[in-house]
Protein backbone atom coordinates (compact mmCIF):
# COMPACT_ATOMS: atom_id res chain seq x y z
CA UNK A 1 0.00 0.00 0.00
CA UNK A 2 3.19 2.61 0.96
CA UNK A 3 4.56 2.09 -2.66
CA UNK A 4 1.18 2.77 -4.41
CA UNK A 5 0.44 5.79 -2.15
CA UNK A 6 3.96 6.65 -2.92
CA UNK A 7 4.01 6.42 -6.63
CA UNK A 8 0.36 8.17 -6.46
CA UNK A 9 2.21 11.15 -5.54
CA UNK A 10 4.81 10.41 -8.40
CA UNK A 11 2.25 10.03 -10.58
CA UNK A 12 0.37 13.00 -9.51
CA UNK A 13 3.26 15.49 -9.99
CA UNK A 14 4.42 13.61 -13.09
CA UNK A 15 1.16 13.89 -14.38
CA UNK A 16 0.59 17.36 -13.88
CA UNK A 17 3.76 18.70 -15.89
CA UNK A 18 1.74 16.30 -18.82
CA UNK A 19 -1.32 18.12 -18.13
CA UNK A 20 0.87 21.83 -18.88
CA UNK A 21 2.36 20.05 -21.73
CA UNK A 22 -0.69 18.67 -23.44
CA UNK A 23 -2.90 22.39 -22.63
CA UNK A 24 -0.09 24.52 -24.66
CA UNK A 25 0.50 21.26 -27.33
CA UNK A 26 -3.69 21.60 -27.71
CA UNK A 27 -3.64 25.72 -27.54
CA UNK A 28 -0.82 25.60 -30.51
CA UNK A 29 -3.15 23.11 -32.77
CA UNK A 30 -6.67 24.40 -31.93
CA UNK A 31 -5.33 28.32 -32.67
CA UNK A 32 -2.84 28.48 -34.84
CA UNK A 33 -3.60 24.80 -35.83
CA UNK A 34 -0.29 23.39 -36.25
CA UNK A 35 0.92 20.07 -34.51
CA UNK A 36 4.05 21.49 -32.64
CA UNK A 37 6.20 18.51 -31.94
CA UNK A 38 8.97 20.25 -30.89
CA UNK A 39 7.22 22.19 -28.19
CA UNK A 40 8.35 19.75 -25.73
CA UNK A 41 11.98 20.48 -27.06
CA UNK A 42 11.73 23.48 -26.50
CA UNK A 43 10.98 22.97 -22.75
CA UNK A 44 14.15 20.67 -22.37
CA UNK A 45 16.11 24.05 -24.20
CA UNK A 46 14.33 26.14 -21.61
CA UNK A 47 15.68 23.48 -18.65
CA UNK A 48 19.18 23.84 -20.18
CA UNK A 49 18.39 28.18 -19.74
CA UNK A 50 17.59 27.19 -15.96
CA UNK A 51 21.12 25.04 -15.83
CA UNK A 52 22.62 28.08 -17.34
CA UNK A 53 21.53 30.89 -15.18
CA UNK A 54 21.60 28.86 -12.20
CA UNK A 55 25.28 28.54 -11.98
CA UNK A 56 25.57 32.31 -11.93
CA UNK A 57 23.02 32.82 -9.59
CA UNK A 58 20.63 30.91 -6.98
CA UNK A 59 17.81 33.75 -7.54
CA UNK A 60 14.71 31.63 -7.69
CA UNK A 61 13.37 34.87 -9.89
CA UNK A 62 15.48 35.31 -12.08
CA UNK A 63 15.38 31.51 -13.01
CA UNK A 64 11.60 31.53 -13.92
CA UNK A 65 12.17 34.33 -15.46
CA UNK A 66 15.16 33.36 -18.06
CA UNK A 67 13.06 30.13 -18.57
CA UNK A 68 9.79 31.45 -19.17
CA UNK A 69 11.53 34.44 -21.29
CA UNK A 70 13.88 32.23 -23.27
CA UNK A 71 10.53 29.33 -23.83
CA UNK A 72 8.06 32.17 -24.74
CA UNK A 73 10.69 33.82 -27.21
CA UNK A 74 11.75 31.19 -28.99
CA UNK A 75 8.24 29.86 -29.99
CA UNK A 76 7.02 33.11 -31.02
CA UNK A 77 10.41 33.75 -32.98
CA UNK A 78 8.99 30.10 -35.15
CA UNK A 79 5.73 31.12 -35.60
CA UNK A 80 6.86 33.04 -38.81
CA UNK A 81 8.10 29.65 -40.24
CA UNK A 82 4.35 28.03 -39.79
CA UNK A 83 2.78 31.27 -40.88
CA UNK A 84 4.49 30.82 -44.26
CA UNK A 85 4.03 27.00 -44.28
CA UNK A 86 0.05 27.83 -44.04
CA UNK A 87 0.87 30.39 -46.95
CA UNK A 88 2.08 27.68 -48.78
CA UNK A 89 0.47 24.51 -48.11
CA UNK A 90 -2.99 25.63 -46.43
CA UNK A 91 -3.45 24.65 -43.45
CA UNK A 92 -2.31 21.11 -43.44
CA UNK A 93 -1.42 19.78 -40.27
CA UNK A 94 0.83 17.09 -41.41
CA UNK A 95 2.95 19.00 -42.85
CA UNK A 96 3.43 21.48 -39.47
CA UNK A 97 4.26 17.93 -38.09
CA UNK A 98 6.87 17.05 -40.97
CA UNK A 99 8.48 20.80 -40.28
CA UNK A 100 8.01 20.61 -36.59
CA UNK A 101 9.91 16.97 -36.06
CA UNK A 102 12.88 18.58 -37.86
CA UNK A 103 12.90 21.41 -35.74
CA UNK A 104 13.21 18.87 -33.10
CA UNK A 105 15.70 17.32 -34.54
CA UNK A 106 17.26 20.57 -35.04
CA UNK A 107 16.98 21.73 -30.82
CA UNK A 108 17.81 17.94 -29.85
CA UNK A 109 21.10 17.71 -31.99
CA UNK A 110 22.54 21.51 -31.38
CA UNK A 111 21.89 20.77 -27.58
CA UNK A 112 23.91 17.28 -28.19
CA UNK A 113 26.49 19.48 -30.04
CA UNK A 114 27.14 22.48 -27.63
CA UNK A 115 25.63 22.36 -24.36
CA UNK A 116 27.66 20.58 -21.87
CA UNK A 117 29.42 18.98 -24.79
CA UNK A 118 26.14 17.12 -24.90
CA UNK A 119 26.51 15.36 -21.58
CA UNK A 120 23.70 15.56 -19.37
CA UNK A 121 22.77 18.15 -17.14
CA UNK A 122 22.41 17.84 -13.08
CA UNK A 123 20.69 20.57 -11.34
CA UNK A 124 22.17 21.55 -7.59
CA UNK A 125 20.37 19.47 -4.77
CA UNK A 126 19.12 21.95 -2.96
CA UNK A 127 17.13 23.10 -6.28
CA UNK A 128 15.33 19.83 -6.46
CA UNK A 129 14.67 20.12 -2.37
CA UNK A 130 14.89 18.24 0.46
CA UNK A 131 11.78 15.58 1.55
CA UNK A 132 8.96 17.79 3.30
CA UNK A 133 6.92 14.74 3.90
CA UNK A 134 8.34 11.29 4.77
CA UNK A 135 6.27 8.29 6.30
CA UNK A 136 7.98 4.57 5.33
CA UNK A 137 8.18 4.50 1.79
CA UNK A 138 5.87 7.30 1.12
CA UNK A 139 8.34 10.69 0.31
CA UNK A 140 7.26 13.70 -0.72
CA UNK A 141 9.95 16.12 -2.04
CA UNK A 142 9.87 19.95 -2.13
CA UNK A 143 10.79 19.09 -6.26
CA UNK A 144 7.48 17.50 -6.46
CA UNK A 145 5.29 19.54 -4.52
CA UNK A 146 6.48 22.45 -7.26
CA UNK A 147 5.49 20.53 -9.63
CA UNK A 148 1.95 19.35 -7.93
CA UNK A 149 0.97 23.07 -6.72
CA UNK A 150 2.40 25.12 -9.70
CA UNK A 151 0.69 22.44 -12.29
CA UNK A 152 -2.25 23.04 -10.29
CA UNK A 153 -2.21 26.79 -10.33
CA UNK A 154 -1.02 26.97 -14.34
CA UNK A 155 -4.15 24.46 -15.12
CA UNK A 156 -6.08 27.31 -13.39
CA UNK A 157 -4.86 29.93 -14.65
CA UNK A 158 -4.77 28.51 -18.11
CA UNK A 159 -8.40 27.78 -17.69
CA UNK A 160 -9.43 31.42 -15.78
CA UNK A 161 -7.36 33.39 -19.55
CA UNK A 162 -9.17 31.17 -21.76
CA UNK A 163 -12.91 30.90 -19.77
CA UNK A 164 -13.08 34.25 -18.23
CA UNK A 165 -10.98 37.07 -20.17
CA UNK A 166 -11.88 38.76 -23.10
CA UNK A 167 -8.69 37.71 -24.74
CA UNK A 168 -9.30 33.85 -23.63
CA UNK A 169 -13.04 34.50 -25.59
CA UNK A 170 -10.76 35.59 -29.00
CA UNK A 171 -8.52 32.41 -28.56
CA UNK A 172 -11.75 30.19 -28.59
CA UNK A 173 -13.19 31.84 -31.32
CA UNK A 174 -10.45 31.48 -33.77
CA UNK A 175 -10.07 27.99 -32.75
CA UNK A 176 -14.02 27.51 -33.36
CA UNK A 177 -13.92 29.57 -36.98
CA UNK A 178 -11.08 31.38 -38.28
CA UNK A 179 -12.77 32.72 -41.50
CA UNK A 180 -15.72 34.01 -38.97
CA UNK A 181 -13.40 35.40 -36.45
CA UNK A 182 -11.54 37.57 -39.13
CA UNK A 183 -15.06 38.37 -40.69
CA UNK A 184 -16.07 40.03 -37.28
CA UNK A 185 -12.53 41.84 -36.89
CA UNK A 186 -10.97 39.52 -34.77
CA UNK A 187 -7.06 40.35 -35.40
CA UNK A 188 -6.15 36.38 -36.61
CA UNK A 189 -2.43 36.79 -37.12
CA UNK A 190 -1.92 38.54 -33.51
CA UNK A 191 -3.83 36.09 -32.01
CA UNK A 192 -2.51 33.13 -33.31
CA UNK A 193 0.87 35.24 -31.86
CA UNK A 194 -0.69 35.20 -29.01
CA UNK A 195 -1.33 31.81 -28.66
CA UNK A 196 2.55 31.05 -29.03
CA UNK A 197 3.20 33.46 -26.34
CA UNK A 198 0.88 31.08 -23.90
CA UNK A 199 2.15 28.21 -24.80
CA UNK A 200 5.60 29.23 -24.53
CA UNK A 201 4.61 31.06 -20.70
CA UNK A 202 3.37 27.07 -19.93
CA UNK A 203 6.35 25.53 -21.24
CA UNK A 204 8.57 28.13 -19.29
CA UNK A 205 6.73 27.08 -16.29
CA UNK A 206 6.98 23.48 -16.92
CA UNK A 207 10.08 23.61 -17.81
CA UNK A 208 11.41 25.02 -14.35
CA UNK A 209 9.14 22.77 -12.37
CA UNK A 210 10.33 19.78 -14.57
CA UNK A 211 13.88 20.36 -13.25
CA UNK A 212 12.77 20.48 -9.71
CA UNK A 213 10.82 17.76 -10.14
CA UNK A 214 13.45 15.68 -12.22
CA UNK A 215 16.86 17.33 -11.19
CA UNK A 216 18.54 16.62 -14.04
CA UNK A 217 17.96 16.74 -18.18
CA UNK A 218 19.22 15.53 -21.62
CA UNK A 219 19.18 16.26 -24.93
CA UNK A 220 16.96 12.93 -25.44
CA UNK A 221 14.57 14.05 -22.78
CA UNK A 222 12.53 16.15 -25.62
CA UNK A 223 12.06 13.14 -28.04
CA UNK A 224 11.20 10.75 -25.11
CA UNK A 225 8.78 13.61 -23.50
CA UNK A 226 7.47 14.55 -26.70
CA UNK A 227 6.16 11.22 -27.78
CA UNK A 228 4.46 10.72 -24.64
CA UNK A 229 2.63 14.48 -24.51
CA UNK A 230 1.62 14.15 -28.22
CA UNK A 231 0.14 10.24 -27.15
CA UNK A 232 -1.58 11.73 -24.74
CA UNK A 233 -3.23 14.43 -26.36
CA UNK A 234 -4.19 12.04 -29.35
CA UNK A 235 -5.48 9.34 -26.14
CA UNK A 236 -7.60 12.33 -25.03
CA UNK A 237 -8.33 13.61 -28.78
CA UNK A 238 -6.63 16.30 -30.70
CA UNK A 239 -7.53 19.69 -29.24
CA UNK A 240 -9.26 17.83 -26.58
CA UNK A 241 -8.64 20.24 -23.37
CA UNK A 242 -10.59 19.30 -20.95
CA UNK A 243 -9.62 15.44 -22.09
CA UNK A 244 -6.05 16.54 -22.35
CA UNK A 245 -6.45 17.44 -18.44
CA UNK A 246 -7.21 13.75 -17.46
CA UNK A 247 -5.15 11.88 -19.95
CA UNK A 248 -1.90 13.75 -18.86
CA UNK A 249 -2.82 12.86 -15.41
CA UNK A 250 -3.73 9.06 -15.93
CA UNK A 251 -0.65 9.25 -17.97
CA UNK A 252 1.80 10.52 -15.03
CA UNK A 253 0.00 7.98 -12.92
CA UNK A 254 -0.17 5.37 -15.20
CA UNK A 255 4.20 5.54 -15.47
CA UNK A 256 5.20 6.10 -11.98
CA UNK A 257 2.83 2.73 -11.51
CA UNK A 258 4.81 0.83 -13.89
CA UNK A 259 8.25 2.56 -12.55
CA UNK A 260 6.62 1.51 -8.92
CA UNK A 261 5.96 -2.24 -9.47
CA UNK A 262 8.32 -3.14 -12.95
CA UNK A 263 11.67 -3.51 -13.15
CA UNK A 264 13.97 -1.00 -15.19
CA UNK A 265 13.24 0.29 -18.47
CA UNK A 266 10.17 -1.99 -19.18
CA UNK A 267 8.46 0.50 -17.22
CA UNK A 268 8.44 2.90 -20.35
CA UNK A 269 7.65 0.49 -22.32
CA UNK A 270 4.49 -0.61 -20.74
CA UNK A 271 3.31 2.95 -20.37
CA UNK A 272 3.81 3.31 -24.14
CA UNK A 273 2.50 -0.73 -24.54
CA UNK A 274 -0.78 0.70 -22.47
CA UNK A 275 -1.27 4.07 -24.66
CA UNK A 276 -0.69 2.20 -27.77
CA UNK A 277 -3.86 0.12 -27.30
CA UNK A 278 -6.05 2.55 -26.20
CA UNK A 279 -4.83 4.32 -29.46
CA UNK A 280 -5.36 1.57 -31.32
CA UNK A 281 -9.19 0.60 -30.10
CA UNK A 282 -10.31 4.42 -30.62
CA UNK A 283 -7.76 6.05 -33.17
CA UNK A 284 -10.01 9.57 -32.85
CA UNK A 285 -8.81 9.70 -28.93
CA UNK A 286 -11.11 8.49 -25.83
CA UNK A 287 -13.17 12.44 -25.62
CA UNK A 288 -13.26 13.25 -29.21
CA UNK A 289 -10.94 15.05 -31.76
CA UNK A 290 -11.67 18.86 -31.14
CA UNK A 291 -9.24 20.39 -33.77
CA UNK B 1 36.66 -1.79 -53.99
CA UNK B 2 37.24 0.62 -50.97
CA UNK B 3 35.12 0.77 -47.52
CA UNK B 4 33.99 4.49 -47.75
CA UNK B 5 32.29 3.45 -51.39
CA UNK B 6 30.97 0.35 -50.39
CA UNK B 7 29.66 1.93 -47.33
CA UNK B 8 27.89 4.56 -49.67
CA UNK B 9 26.76 2.09 -51.86
CA UNK B 10 25.19 -0.03 -49.34
CA UNK B 11 23.46 3.16 -47.00
CA UNK B 12 22.10 4.21 -50.52
CA UNK B 13 20.25 1.19 -51.17
CA UNK B 14 18.97 0.83 -47.90
CA UNK B 15 18.18 3.88 -47.10
CA UNK B 16 16.16 4.06 -50.79
CA UNK B 17 14.58 1.16 -49.87
CA UNK B 18 13.42 3.14 -46.34
CA UNK B 19 12.10 5.73 -48.45
CA UNK B 20 9.65 3.61 -50.30
CA UNK B 21 8.67 1.99 -47.30
CA UNK B 22 7.52 5.36 -46.63
CA UNK B 23 6.41 6.74 -49.72
CA UNK B 24 4.25 4.24 -50.12
CA UNK B 25 1.71 5.07 -47.29
CA UNK B 26 2.13 8.29 -48.05
CA UNK B 27 0.45 7.52 -51.23
CA UNK B 28 -2.92 7.48 -49.11
CA UNK B 29 -1.72 10.46 -46.64
CA UNK B 30 -0.28 8.65 -44.08
CA UNK B 31 3.19 8.45 -42.32
CA UNK B 32 3.74 5.08 -41.66
CA UNK B 33 6.93 5.28 -39.52
CA UNK B 34 5.80 1.93 -38.31
CA UNK B 35 8.46 0.37 -41.10
CA UNK B 36 11.54 1.73 -39.29
CA UNK B 37 10.35 -0.88 -36.29
CA UNK B 38 9.78 -3.32 -39.11
CA UNK B 39 13.21 -2.74 -40.17
CA UNK B 40 14.54 -3.25 -36.61
CA UNK B 41 12.73 -6.39 -35.97
CA UNK B 42 14.00 -8.07 -39.36
CA UNK B 43 17.42 -6.89 -39.04
CA UNK B 44 17.98 -8.37 -35.68
CA UNK B 45 16.03 -11.30 -36.65
CA UNK B 46 18.23 -11.65 -39.38
CA UNK B 47 20.98 -11.62 -37.43
CA UNK B 48 19.93 -13.81 -34.99
CA UNK B 49 19.45 -16.86 -37.68
CA UNK B 50 22.36 -15.96 -38.95
CA UNK B 51 25.03 -16.44 -36.59
CA UNK B 52 22.94 -18.64 -34.15
CA UNK B 53 20.85 -21.12 -36.40
CA UNK B 54 22.63 -20.82 -39.15
CA UNK B 55 19.95 -20.28 -41.52
CA UNK B 56 20.46 -20.07 -45.38
CA UNK B 57 20.67 -16.23 -46.67
CA UNK B 58 17.46 -16.98 -48.86
CA UNK B 59 15.74 -18.46 -46.01
CA UNK B 60 16.65 -15.14 -44.03
CA UNK B 61 15.47 -13.36 -46.60
CA UNK B 62 12.24 -14.45 -46.97
CA UNK B 63 11.68 -14.59 -43.14
CA UNK B 64 12.53 -10.80 -42.96
CA UNK B 65 10.43 -9.80 -45.34
CA UNK B 66 7.46 -12.01 -44.37
CA UNK B 67 8.50 -10.11 -40.34
CA UNK B 68 7.76 -7.22 -41.51
CA UNK B 69 4.68 -8.27 -43.20
CA UNK B 70 3.02 -9.27 -40.12
CA UNK B 71 4.36 -6.28 -38.04
CA UNK B 72 2.43 -4.40 -40.18
CA UNK B 73 -0.21 -6.11 -40.71
CA UNK B 74 -1.66 -6.19 -37.21
CA UNK B 75 -1.73 -2.47 -36.54
CA UNK B 76 -3.53 -1.83 -39.57
CA UNK B 77 -6.36 -3.54 -38.87
CA UNK B 78 -6.83 -0.93 -36.32
CA UNK B 79 -4.99 2.11 -38.57
CA UNK B 80 -5.36 1.62 -42.25
CA UNK B 81 -7.77 4.51 -42.06
CA UNK B 82 -6.45 6.21 -38.59
CA UNK B 83 -5.92 10.00 -39.17
CA UNK B 84 -2.19 10.66 -40.43
CA UNK B 85 -0.79 11.90 -37.09
CA UNK B 86 -2.53 8.59 -35.23
CA UNK B 87 -0.32 6.39 -37.36
CA UNK B 88 2.91 8.62 -36.70
CA UNK B 89 2.42 7.95 -32.99
CA UNK B 90 1.38 4.24 -33.69
CA UNK B 91 4.60 3.88 -35.44
CA UNK B 92 6.90 5.75 -33.09
CA UNK B 93 5.00 4.04 -29.95
CA UNK B 94 5.81 0.31 -31.56
CA UNK B 95 9.54 1.39 -32.24
CA UNK B 96 10.08 2.50 -28.86
CA UNK B 97 8.81 -0.79 -27.31
CA UNK B 98 10.75 -3.03 -29.92
CA UNK B 99 14.15 -1.04 -29.38
CA UNK B 100 13.09 -1.87 -25.07
CA UNK B 101 12.82 -5.17 -26.38
CA UNK B 102 15.99 -5.21 -28.12
CA UNK B 103 18.10 -3.08 -25.01
CA UNK B 104 16.64 -5.86 -23.19
CA UNK B 105 17.57 -8.77 -24.24
CA UNK B 106 20.62 -10.36 -23.56
CA UNK B 107 20.86 -12.60 -26.41
CA UNK B 108 20.51 -9.83 -28.95
CA UNK B 109 23.63 -8.19 -27.16
CA UNK B 110 21.60 -5.56 -25.56
CA UNK B 111 22.23 -1.96 -25.58
CA UNK B 112 26.07 -2.90 -26.06
CA UNK B 113 25.30 -4.26 -30.11
CA UNK B 114 24.85 -7.69 -31.69
CA UNK B 115 27.97 -8.48 -33.67
CA UNK B 116 29.48 -11.39 -35.90
CA UNK B 117 26.76 -11.36 -38.10
CA UNK B 118 28.41 -13.65 -41.21
CA UNK B 119 28.95 -12.13 -44.16
CA UNK B 120 27.07 -13.37 -47.83
CA UNK B 121 29.10 -13.32 -51.26
CA UNK B 122 28.61 -10.74 -53.74
CA UNK B 123 25.43 -8.80 -51.59
CA UNK B 124 26.21 -5.39 -52.98
CA UNK B 125 24.93 -6.49 -56.37
CA UNK B 126 22.25 -8.41 -54.96
CA UNK B 127 21.28 -5.60 -52.27
CA UNK B 128 20.85 -3.19 -55.93
CA UNK B 129 18.73 -6.40 -58.23
CA UNK B 130 16.04 -6.74 -54.94
CA UNK B 131 16.28 -2.92 -55.01
CA UNK B 132 15.62 -2.79 -58.83
CA UNK B 133 12.61 -6.01 -58.03
CA UNK B 134 11.22 -3.73 -54.82
CA UNK B 135 11.36 -0.68 -57.47
CA UNK B 136 9.46 -2.33 -60.33
CA UNK B 137 6.92 -3.33 -57.51
CA UNK B 138 6.10 0.42 -56.32
CA UNK B 139 6.37 1.14 -60.35
CA UNK B 140 3.20 -1.38 -60.57
CA UNK B 141 1.52 -0.17 -57.96
CA UNK B 142 1.94 3.68 -58.70
CA UNK B 143 0.90 2.87 -62.22
CA UNK B 144 -2.25 0.62 -61.49
CA UNK B 145 -5.53 1.19 -60.66
CA UNK B 146 -4.60 1.14 -56.75
CA UNK B 147 -1.83 3.82 -57.42
CA UNK B 148 -5.06 6.08 -58.81
CA UNK B 149 -7.19 5.39 -56.06
CA UNK B 150 -4.37 6.41 -53.56
CA UNK B 151 -4.01 9.31 -55.52
CA UNK B 152 -7.82 10.84 -54.92
CA UNK B 153 -7.24 9.25 -51.05
CA UNK B 154 -4.47 11.67 -50.82
CA UNK B 155 -6.23 14.84 -51.80
CA UNK B 156 -10.36 13.98 -50.58
CA UNK B 157 -10.57 10.78 -48.00
CA UNK B 158 -14.31 11.39 -48.72
CA UNK B 159 -14.87 11.84 -52.19
CA UNK B 160 -12.19 8.98 -52.52
CA UNK B 161 -15.24 7.07 -50.97
CA UNK B 162 -17.76 8.53 -52.96
CA UNK B 163 -16.14 7.07 -55.80
CA UNK B 164 -16.43 3.50 -54.52
CA UNK B 165 -12.79 2.99 -52.89
CA UNK B 166 -12.29 1.41 -49.93
CA UNK B 167 -10.29 3.50 -47.96
CA UNK B 168 -9.22 1.44 -45.23
CA UNK B 169 -8.36 -2.10 -47.29
CA UNK B 170 -6.44 0.44 -49.67
CA UNK B 171 -4.59 1.79 -46.69
CA UNK B 172 -4.08 -1.87 -45.17
CA UNK B 173 -2.33 -2.92 -48.44
CA UNK B 174 -0.27 -0.12 -48.55
CA UNK B 175 1.17 -0.68 -45.36
CA UNK B 176 1.53 -4.17 -45.37
CA UNK B 177 3.50 -3.66 -48.82
CA UNK B 178 5.46 -1.15 -46.88
CA UNK B 179 6.49 -2.97 -44.16
CA UNK B 180 7.15 -5.68 -46.20
CA UNK B 181 9.91 -3.62 -48.04
CA UNK B 182 11.06 -2.28 -44.94
CA UNK B 183 11.82 -5.72 -43.76
CA UNK B 184 13.66 -6.34 -46.94
CA UNK B 185 15.68 -3.34 -46.15
CA UNK B 186 16.43 -4.77 -42.74
CA UNK B 187 17.97 -8.11 -43.41
CA UNK B 188 19.81 -6.49 -45.81
CA UNK B 189 21.03 -4.19 -43.26
CA UNK B 190 22.29 -6.23 -40.96
CA UNK B 191 24.05 -8.38 -43.92
CA UNK B 192 25.64 -5.31 -45.16
CA UNK B 193 26.86 -3.74 -42.15
CA UNK B 194 27.51 -6.81 -40.34
CA UNK B 195 26.39 -5.78 -36.56
CA UNK B 196 23.18 -3.74 -34.95
CA UNK B 197 22.85 -1.38 -32.26
CA UNK B 198 19.30 -0.68 -31.11
CA UNK B 199 20.22 2.91 -30.48
CA UNK B 200 20.10 3.81 -34.39
CA UNK B 201 16.60 2.81 -35.02
CA UNK B 202 15.77 6.59 -33.25
CA UNK B 203 14.03 9.59 -34.61
CA UNK B 204 17.18 10.93 -35.73
CA UNK B 205 16.37 8.10 -38.82
CA UNK B 206 12.98 8.84 -38.94
CA UNK B 207 14.66 12.59 -39.71
CA UNK B 208 17.19 11.53 -42.42
CA UNK B 209 14.65 9.31 -44.20
CA UNK B 210 12.06 12.17 -43.92
CA UNK B 211 14.43 14.47 -45.11
CA UNK B 212 15.49 12.38 -48.30
CA UNK B 213 11.74 11.55 -48.79
CA UNK B 214 10.73 15.31 -49.27
CA UNK B 215 14.20 16.53 -50.65
CA UNK B 216 13.66 14.14 -53.54
CA UNK B 217 9.92 14.61 -53.71
CA UNK B 218 7.09 12.71 -51.56
CA UNK B 219 4.36 12.83 -55.28
CA UNK B 220 6.88 10.33 -57.16
CA UNK B 221 8.77 7.52 -56.23
CA UNK B 222 12.12 8.46 -58.32
CA UNK B 223 12.37 11.83 -55.91
CA UNK B 224 14.49 9.19 -53.52
CA UNK B 225 16.40 7.61 -56.21
CA UNK B 226 17.83 11.37 -56.84
CA UNK B 227 17.93 12.64 -53.09
CA UNK B 228 19.46 9.57 -51.57
CA UNK B 229 22.36 9.10 -53.06
CA UNK B 230 22.80 13.12 -53.53
CA UNK B 231 22.46 13.07 -49.40
CA UNK B 232 24.83 10.34 -48.37
CA UNK B 233 27.43 11.75 -50.68
CA UNK B 234 27.23 14.69 -49.30
CA UNK B 235 27.53 13.63 -45.80
CA UNK B 236 31.38 11.83 -47.26
CA UNK B 237 32.68 15.11 -49.01
CA UNK B 238 31.50 16.94 -46.34
CA UNK B 239 35.25 17.85 -43.48
CA UNK B 240 34.20 15.53 -40.56
CA UNK B 241 33.83 18.72 -38.62
CA UNK B 242 31.07 19.48 -40.31
CA UNK B 243 29.95 15.87 -41.09
CA UNK B 244 28.87 15.39 -37.53
CA UNK B 245 26.17 18.16 -37.95
CA UNK B 246 24.37 15.80 -40.23
CA UNK B 247 21.07 15.63 -38.69
CA UNK B 248 21.09 19.35 -38.14
CA UNK B 249 21.74 20.31 -42.31
CA UNK B 250 19.25 17.06 -42.54
CA UNK B 251 16.85 19.08 -40.44
CA UNK B 252 17.44 22.69 -41.92
CA UNK B 253 17.25 20.91 -45.47
CA UNK B 254 13.95 19.77 -45.53
CA UNK B 255 12.45 22.75 -43.46
CA UNK B 256 13.79 24.70 -46.47
CA UNK B 257 12.63 22.65 -49.26
CA UNK B 258 9.27 22.51 -47.59
CA UNK B 259 8.80 26.03 -47.33
CA UNK B 260 10.32 26.87 -50.71
CA UNK B 261 9.97 23.59 -53.04
CA UNK B 262 7.09 22.28 -51.60
CA UNK B 263 6.79 19.07 -53.97
CA UNK B 264 10.65 18.07 -53.95
CA UNK B 265 13.10 18.28 -56.35
CA UNK B 266 11.51 15.75 -58.89
CA UNK B 267 7.50 15.92 -58.78
CA UNK B 268 4.97 14.44 -61.11
CA UNK B 269 5.19 17.96 -63.79
CA UNK B 270 8.77 17.05 -63.63
CA UNK B 271 8.54 13.59 -64.94
CA UNK B 272 6.09 14.48 -67.79
CA UNK B 273 8.03 17.01 -68.92
CA UNK B 274 10.98 14.63 -69.18
CA UNK B 275 8.65 11.88 -70.90
CA UNK B 276 7.86 14.88 -73.36
CA UNK B 277 11.32 15.64 -74.43
CA UNK B 278 12.35 12.25 -74.88
CA UNK B 279 9.75 11.20 -76.71
CA UNK B 280 10.65 14.49 -78.82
Amino acid sequence: MEIFVAQLLNGLSLGSMYVLLVLGFNLMLLVAKIIQFAYPHLVVLSMYVCWAVLRYTDNMLLVVLASVASCIVINIAIEPIFRLLAKRHGLDINVSFVVSMSMALLITDVMSHLLNYGYPIAFPSDWVGKSIFSSGLIAFSAGQAYALFGGIAAVVAFFYLLYRTRQGRVLRAISENSLLSSIIGIPIVKTRVLSYGVAGLLGGLTAVMLARLLGSASPGLGDFVGMKVVAASILAGLGNLKGGLVCGLLLGVAESMAIGYLAGSWSNAIAFMMMLIIMLIKPEGLFGIRA
Amino acid sequence: MSSVLYYFLAFTGINILMCWSIYLPYRVGQLHYLTVACMLASAYFSGFAAREWSWPFALILAAGILIGVLISLLPSFAIGDAPCFTVVIVGLTIIFIFKTAVENSAALGGTIGFFGIPEVQHLLPLTYLLLAAAGAFIYRIDHSRLGRAASVVFVDKNTAAALGVDVKQLGMFFQIAAGGIAGLAGTLYAFLIGSLFPEFFNLGVIGTLMCMLFTGGHSTMWGVVVSVPILEGMQLLLPSAIASWRQVIYALTLIVIILLLPGGLITKRTLVRFKGRSRA
